[in-house]
């Protein structure tokens, strides 16, 4: 008993020896924790940093993107509505923003659109406002009696973005805060444009689309018109762009008949007319009034370039069959039917197909729409008469009971169903080819003028010197009816001509 | 039993115990050590490859800014004095000719008949501040370029000079300096196979070949039915430096040293895209 109340002593005593030990190992148990857990956090705050740099450093090149978009997205924004027929141009949304078209518009006169966000006021006029215009004063003080600040305060619109019905988007639109649109002289652009081997005059410069230069005579063109935008992001990343533009308009050549066919006599003309279908005429008499427009003199029914053509025109060959002898007297015109005559001067721009290709480049470039083809959309035929210019790249086909306004340009084949209709100018220039579809006879007839020439090869290859053989069979319908009306009233407008861009460094 | 238990108050720890706690110790310091070596070993490798990384991306940014501005002021600006104005936006070599310009033609593989540009080396006509009153009226175009040496993409700047070729000029000495180091884009083929292999980035160089810094896209005048191609696609006379219209930029860098934790080289691929606004001229 008594060894055995021992042994029950010695375990007692061991046990509380034990509890005494591990009350005295706590601490350390806590500071090793606390040792391996801010090594752990080192090595987390490490990452971090480092992760935290490299996303920062991405960051900085998204922004610095952002905000250069952001600012050719205010240029593109005003270039745009330079344009009259564009519906958010100033002219109809901001009557009286920019001068009257014969008064430049000055140097040290700028105007302002303004891209306001979240109601916060824009003033770039004002150098101590949120979103000052400083490089007005860089560029423009000299010429304007040292002024550092564009006058205050400077006529302004507000831009698309802040107007119906972009307004009311549910994302914003881009971050660009103002744009300057300002006239440019040798003083501001820091340019001698005439020679005299200083910059200082400050009258406007105007811009020759001739001679690719500029001017202080405002008979060689339109005004050259500087575009200044500022974007600033909210992380304060900003950026100054640049656009020198100018209105250029498409001038185009004179028609000298109502079917005019661009060509060579090495490769001469394809043509069959109907043979089937006695009300198919092709008349050079000038018919229909437009908008108080009153139509004038007579021209040629069919105008070709050479003598080989005028043959193939009335009598076939290269695989066309001409005009049936009987069908003859619908070619009237001002000559004799049937009036199938060489032009006496072909206009400048019609006399090569590089010349041609320029002319189609420039309308290209002014068109109100380009389309792939082969169909055009029922937008585009409008219940009124309200002539665009459509430009086709590729096959088109012209069928159904439609009637379209405006210049039509068919870069490749056009397919010409018997009951359509063209009120104005159709240019079928590129392939050069126009084929009809199975049936001649139909109610729709072409009046204004009609231009074809080949003068691409088959992969798309300008021709030169020579234009191409140019091919019309089976063109049913009423015909083609020449008309100068149609034809004034379907001249393509103006583009806007980027004619410089840079960024400004700050 | 007093004597027994004082004795056994001080009796301390017994070598076993010692053994033990000291074994515990070195082993969890041990570890904690190892796993510091190893995180200081990553936080310098990573800081290189982000040195490398900012050096490139502002390297990246700086291009970019310069191919948007190509080709300004246009030649419309002044008619008098061509070194004025841009004759082109890029610049060329050899044959460059201010007017009438005889320009070469860019084909694959950085070879071809052009000596500059190519696939590593690239001339921009530009005006950079033309607002400079230093250089007033007409402040002089300049000639920016862009090459790589070795594993060095260099840059220079020269005024343009009428009847001067702008790769001779601008390979004068002082000319051009370096710009962003260990750019790997044109490595020898055995160190890219060592990239792809070893350091596992079987995607950056495709096929094992070397990647152009520069791509060039072309606009086609001569045959307008197209849109801007690739310009080594394209036929004379759309393939010259007179047409490029976007130049998209790969830039492959290493970091300097390879990585400490497993020896192999880190690299970074950065992409941009410059894209000329200024008309033909």
């Amino acid at each position: 008993m008594k060894g055995q109340a021992n042994g029950f002593r010695q375990i007692e005593m061991r046990l509380r020896r034990t509890t005494r030990k591990r009350r005295q190992e706590a601490g350390i148990a806590l500071l090793i924790a606390i040792f391996i857990l801010l090594l752990i956090g080192v090595v987390a705050i490490a990452l971090v940093v480092s992760s935290g740099t490299e996303s920062a450093l991405a960051g900085n090149y998204r922004s610095s993107t952002n905000v250069y978009y952001a600012a050719v997205a205010g240029l593109e924004e005003v270039r745009a509505r330079l344009r009259s027929n564009n519906p958010n141009s100033f002219n109809n949304t901001a009557p009286g923003f920019l001068p009257p078209p014969a008064t430049p518009l000055g140097d040290c006169a700028p105007v302002y659109v303004i891209n306001s966000r979240g109601g916060e006021a824009i003033t770039p006029w004002d150098l101590g406002s949120g979103y000052p215009d400083t490089q007005f004063g860089q560029e423009h003080g000299a010429a304007c009696g040292g002024a550092i600040a564009p006058p205050s305060s400077s006529p302004a619109t507000s831009s698309v973005w802040n107007r119906s019905p972009l307004n009311v988007l549910p994302f914003p639109g881009p971050l660009y805060k103002w744009v300057r649109l300002n006239g440019v002289s040798e003083k501001s652009l820091n340019l001698d444009v005439d020679a005299d081997g200083q910059a200082d005059s400050i009258t406007p410069l105007y811009y020759n689309s001739a001679g690719n230069s500029y001017s202080n005579d405002s008979a060689v063109g339109p005004q050259a018109l500087e575009l200044t935008a500022l974007a600033v992001l909210p992380n304060g990343s900003q950026k100054l762009m640049q656009y020198l533009v100018a209105p250029i308009s498409v001038s185009l050549p004179p028609f000298l008949a109502a079917l005019t066919i661009g060509g060579s006599s090495a490769n001469s003309v394809a043509f069959s007319a109907p043979t089937s279908n006695a009300n198919y005429s092709i008349k050079g008499g000038d018919q229909d009034s437009v908008n108080g427009c009153a139509p004038g003199l007579p021209v040629h029914a069919v105008g070709v370039f050479n003598a080989a053509d005028q043959a193939n025109v009335t009598a076939g060959g290269n695989g066309g069959t001409g005009i049936p002898a009987a069908d003859r007297p619908n070619y009237t015109g001002s000559s004799g039917a049937p009036d199938v005559n060489v032009i006496a001067t072909v206009p400048a721009s019609l006399q090569s197909p590089a010349q041609l290709e320029a002319l189609v480049q420039s309308i290209m470039q002014s068109a109100d729409v380009v389309l792939p083809g082969p169909n055009l959309p029922p937008s585009v035929y409008s219940p009124s008469p309200d002539p665009m210019t459509i430009v086709v790249n590729g096959d088109l086909d012209l069928t159904g009971h439609q009637t379209g306004y405006g210049l039509l340009l068919v870069r490749g084949n056009l397919n010409y169903g018997p009951d359509a209709s063209w009120d104005g100018i159709v240019m079928v220039v590129g392939k050069g080819t126009v084929t009809g579809s199975e049936s001649e006879s139909g109610s729709g007839e072409f009046d204004g003028a009609f231009l074809l020439a080949k003068t691409l090869d088959g992969s798309g290859h300008t021709l030169s010197p020579n234009f191409g053989r140019a091919t019309m069979k089976n063109m049913g319908g009423n015909g083609i009816r020449y008309s100068s009306c149609w034809t004034q009233a379907s001249q393509p407008l103006a583009s806007v001509k980027i004619l410089s861009f840079h960024e400004i460094s700050q | 039993m007093k004597l027994g238990r004082r004795h056994t108050r001080e009796r301390g720890f017994t070598l076993i115990e010692m053994v033990a706690a000291l074994g515990i110790f070195l082993l969890v310091t041990g570890a904690a050590f190892t796993l510091l070596t190893s995180s200081q070993q990553r936080y310098r490798t990573e800081s290189e490859v982000l040195t490398s990384f900012q050096e490139a991306r502002l390297g990246l940014d700086q291009m970019v800014r310069d191919i948007n501005d190509a080709g300004f002021p246009p030649p419309s600006f002044a008619n008098i004095d061509p070194t004025k104005v841009t004759s082109a936006p890029f610049g060329w070599s050899p044959g460059y000719t201010m007017i009438p310009q005889s320009p070469c033609q860019i084909v694959t593989g950085g070879g071809g008949p052009c000596f500059t540009p190519t696939d590593f080396d690239i001339i921009i006509e530009t005006e950079p501040n033309p607002n400079d009153p230093a250089c007033t009226p007409n402040c002089s175009v300049q000639w920016i370029r862009y090459q790589l040496q070795g594993t060095t993409l260099m840059r220079g700047m020269v005024p343009k000079q009428a009847s001067h070729d702008p790769a001779v000029d601008s390979s004068a000495a002082g000319v051009l300096v370096p710009f962003v180091q260990n750019v790997v884009n044109n490595s020898p083929t055995l160190q890219i196979g060592q990239f792809q292999l070893e350091a596992a980035y079987p995607a950056v160089f495709p096929g094992g070949a070397p990647v152009p810094i520069f791509q060039y896209t072309c606009d086609t005048p001569s045959t307008p039915l197209n849109p801007a191609q690739p310009c080594p696609t394209l036929g004379a006379p759309d393939n010259s430096p007179t047409n490029i219209r976007d130049v998209s930029i790969t830039l492959i860098v290493a970091a300097p040293l390879p990585d400490a934790t497993t020896g192999q080289p880190r690299l970074v691929q950065l992409e941009g895209r410059g894209r000329r606004i200024n008309p033909n001229q």
